[in-house]
Formats: C-alpha cells, structure tokens, sequence
C-alpha cells in the first residue's frame, strides 16, 4: 500500500453535526460502501479506520464519528481535540441543521488549531426536491470559514469518496512534521499524541 | 441396530442450521467454518460414524434439557413463592432474607417472571399504584416504544428526551405493558429504590462525567498494568465506556447478556454496571496489554463472543469489589468539580 519513499500521515477526523444528518451514513459509505435506510442513532461516539493511497503519500485515518444530538454536546470537545480534519455536516433540507453546523464550526475555530482541515458537508443531496439550504449561501459560508464545501450523498454514494480524497490531500499537502493529530513515519510511536492530556 | 440404520439411510442434504435462540432471534451463524466444505468429500463409511457420534451426543443433550427443565421448573417455583400472588409477597420476603433474594438475582430471574420482577425491584409497581391515571394521560397512542419515550419526554420536560433512552424502553417492552415500561423508567431516572439516574440525560450529561471519572481510577486500581497501557496509549473511558453507562449495556451488547445483566442492575444498582466493565476489561486484560491504540479502541467496543458468556462474566464481575470506592470516587469528583466550576469561563474548557 505505501510505496518506498512515500509518507504516511496518521490523521485524526472528527465528524460534527446535527443528529440525523447522516454521519454515520457517511462513514459506513466510505468504509464498508454500504447504507441503511434505518441507520440506529450513535450513542457517544463510533470509532473507523480508514487507509487511503495517494500519489503523494497514504493517509491513515482515525475517525471519530460523534453522537449528534444538542444533548451529548459535552463529550464532543474529547473527539474533537487534536484532531487534523474535521467534517461539519448538515442535512441539506433541514435549515436547523445548517444552523447548528455553523455552530459547530465557531466551536471549532475558538480551538484556534491553524492547521485543521475543515469541510462543510451538505449531505442528502438525493432530496434536492426538499431543499431548504441553497448551495450559494453554504459555499459563501464555507469560504469565509476557510473550510472547503462539497454536497454528497451516504445514499448514492455521490461525493463520498471524493470527499475523503479532498481531505487526504490537503492533509499531504500542509502535513508539517509535529502537528497535533498528524504523525509522520519517522516520529517515534511514542510521540504520537492524538489527545492532549484529560484530568 | 442403530447402526444399521444407519448405513442404509441415504445421505441427504443437511437441514439449514440457522436455529433461533429462546428469545426468537436468529442464532449468529459461525464464520470460517471449514465444515461444509469437507462435508461433501467424506466417504459413506465416515459419514455414518459421525451420525452416530451426533446421535449419541443428541441423546445426551436431551437428558441434559430434561434435567435442565427440571431445575429451572424448580427455580421458578422458588420464585412464584417468593414474589406471592401479583408481587403480593415480595416486600415482606426482601425485608426478612435478602441474601437469598440478592443471590437468586444474581443466578438471573426466570425469563417468565423477569418483567413482574423488574417492576417489583425497581419500584416502579409502587409508584402505577400511587399514580393512577397519570399515563393514560400522556400517551397519544401509536407505537409503544413512541408512546413512552413521548410520555416520559412530557412527564420530565428538564430531561425531555434523549437518544440512548430508546434503548432502555425498547429492553422493558419485551417484558411489560407501556404503561408499566413508562414507570419503568420514572423509577430508575428519578430514582424510586436506587440513586436517580436523570443525570445521564440532563444537559452537560453530568451523571456520564462522573461514572466516567470513577471508571478510570478503578480500571488505574484493579487493573494497573492495563491502567498504564491505556494512558501511554491515550486512551479515556469516554472513547469505550459512555455507552455502557448512558444505555445499561443495552446498545451494542448480546440480549441475553444485557438482561441478566439488567436482573442485577434492578436489584442493585448502576454499581454492577462497573463491575461487569471491569469484568471485561480483566477478561480481555491479556490480549488488550499489548495493542496498539487503533486495535485497542476496536477491541474495546468489539469484544469477543466468548467474554460475553454471562455465566462466565457475571460470577467474575460479582468478585469485584466497588461499593465503598464508588463512594470514595463520588466524592473526590465533587470536590474537584466544585473547584473547577469556580475556575471555569464558559471558553470551552470545561472539560478539563
């Protein structure tokens, strides 16, 4: 998988969002290439992982996909934490919902992590019909939120893979040698520090 | 002569093995087993050796059953005495022998009782009778786990209603009306016999915090080489253990394993809860010392088949001890919270 000469980049992604948009679903489709029409709700967190090859390097990625309701929002700064990319992701005919990722992503630059990739996500884009959200108004957003956009779709899997790509890639290009969340092959295991200290 | 039978007895295709289990759901079938393929290349001669090996083995599993349901006709006759006509019994026989009411529980209530017991322990019988008519009121009537998880969320509107609920009113309707399931969960969130669980679901979740932090410190005190591995992997209870607590070991654990668990929760508290996590931990303890952080996590929300096995897990769970250092734990958490509510600005640290 990772050719001689090339990096490997272990990255933490955090997935935020409100509930019922379809991170799990997201996740499963990129993982495993499947989806459920009746996905159960994540009870705190669910925990992947996840190899992809680029020609630059293999980005190795620990995903923590978060419980989405208001109510579990005390655990998340756990998950979110050192982490090198972030997935913001609304349900694009839910206006709630696009609120409450712009929510998440104030909460994530007061974490002041200059480094963090972030991507807003409007997902569902199969139910363009009951669009609530114009893909205008959250590419503006995303742009003065330095975060990159993308719609996609757990159900038909549009965007999935594109999405994951993007984000390896921009992991690869910043990738600098000590940055929370983001091991390179010649750290020593040792220093690899995807929390900071709790307690 | 059996054996004669035997050999005349043409092979034919073997019944589909997909048996369900007592409860009705669909046994796991076993992965990788090389079985079928070598099915079709054993000869006639090996073939009927193994029949009768399996024949011989099936008579000895029906004497077993039948000494098994002769135990367990026992045992429910033991407890139809204990519990008396419509739980009429049952406050007298807990006030004059607990021990043996606590050691029957730990056994497991016999699945035909569990859900009379369930109410009787939990003391959520007492508060149907004192509340007459209150959930009638509430429930708009469609379907049941709606109806309590909706009547609940109107009962306590601090709490309203929270994901991880669903699991534990989904466990109490296999065993008990809506109505009943609904007093159900007042008894245990507001706490009817045992300390009230409501802090679970309240916001900040602060009842999750707590058994979280006393989590830690006992895997650190049971568990030290485990305790150590886990920090050098950076690795928190909050990344295995939050579900066990928020839904009772209802999400993501084998059924027959959450009820037997939830007999003793009922009886005696969140405390089994702590033990049955150790249990694990100190099962696995030998494979988990030497993972690295990515398997670890893994093995800690999958764990495997055989460390479930309630009559394996629960006697080594009922071995630890916790009551008196929950306590301790208990209050050493308050007091460093007290401290840090006084230090806290609202800019997003509070969780440290």
């Amino acid at each position: 998988m990772a050719r001689p000469g090339n990096k490997i980049i272990q990255a933490k992604l955090v997935l935020l969002g409100d509930m019922g948009t379809g991170k799990t679903s997201l996740v499963l489709r990129f993982i495993k290439g499947q989806f459920y029409d009746h996905q159960e709700p994540t009870i705190g967190a669910a925990f992947f992982t996840q190899i992809l090859s680029l020609t630059e390097a293999t980005v190795k990625f620990d995903i923590w996909d978060t419980a989405g309701q208001e109510r579990y929002h005390s655990l998340a700064p756990m998950y979110y934490r050192g982490a090198a990319a972030a997935v913001v992701v609304y349900d694009i005919s839910s206006t709630d919902t696009f609120n409450r990722a712009k929510k998440w992503v104030q909460e994530l630059h007061r974490q002041g992590n200059q480094n963090l990739v972030m991507a807003l996500v409007g997902n569902k884009s199969d139910l363009n019909s009951h669009r609530e959200v114009e893909a205008e108004e959250a590419e503006q957003f995303a742009q003065e939120s330095g975060m990159f956009y993308m719609e996609t779709s757990a159900k038909t899997a549009q965007n999935i893979n594109e999405l994951f790509y993007e984000i390896a890639k921009r992991l690869a290009r910043i990738s600098p040698p000590r940055s929370s969340g983001i091991t390179l092959n010649h750290e020593t295991p040792d220093k690899r520090r995807r929390f900071c200290c709790i307690g | 002569m059996e054996r004669r039978r035997i050999d005349d007895y043409e092979p034919g295709p073997v019944p589909s093995p997909r048996a369900v289990d007592k409860f009705g759901f669909v046994k796991q079938e076993q992965t990788g087993s090389p079985e079928g393929a070598i099915k079709s290349r054993m000869t006639l001669k090996e073939w009927s050796k193994s029949v009768s090996t399996l024949l011989i083995n099936l008579y000895n599993f029906l004497f077993a059953v039948d000494i098994n349901i002769f135990r367990e006709e026992r045992r429910v006759r033991k407890w139809r005495k204990m519990i008396g006509v419509g739980g009429s019994d049952w406050k007298h026989y807990v006030r004059r022998r607990p021990q043996v009411v606590k050691r029957r529980v730990r056994k497991g209530i016999p699945d035909c009782l569990r859900g009379l017991v369930w109410q009787l322990i939990s003391g959520s019988r007492d508060l149907l009778l004192m509340n007459p008519g209150v959930y009638e009121r509430h429930g708009p009537g469609q379907r049941s786990l709606y109806n309590v998880l909706k009547a609940y969320s109107v009962y306590d509107r601090d709490v309203g209603y929270v994901q991880g609920m669903g699991f534990l009113a989904g466990l109490l309707l296999l065993y008990m009306s809506e109505e009943d399931a609904f007093w159900l969960m007042v008894a245990l969130l507001k706490g009817a016999v045992h300390a009230p669980m409501e802090g679970l679901y309240q916001v900040g979740l602060p009842l999750v915090q707590q058994y979280l932090f006393q989590f830690d410190h006992l895997v650190r005190e049971h568990l030290p080489k485990l305790g150590e591995h886990f920090t050098k992997e950076m690795i928190n209870p909050s990344m295995y253990a939050s579900q066990w607590f928020i839904t009772v070991f209802s999400y993501s654990f084998p059924f027959h394993l959450a009820l037997r668990i939830w007999d003793v929760f009922l009886f005696e508290g969140v405390k089994i809860v702590f033990k049955v996590g150790l249990a694990l931990l100190k099962y696995c303890h030998d494979d988990l010392v030497k993972l690295p952080f990515e398997k670890l996590i893994h093995a800690l929300r999958n764990f495997p088949e055989h460390a479930m096995d309630p009559d394996t897990l629960l006697p080594m769970a009922y071995s630890i001890k916790v009551s008196r250092r929950l306590e301790e734990l208990k209050h050493e958490y308050e007091r460093k919270n007290e401290k840090s509510v006084q230090s806290v600005e609202s800019n997003g640290k509070e969780l440290q």
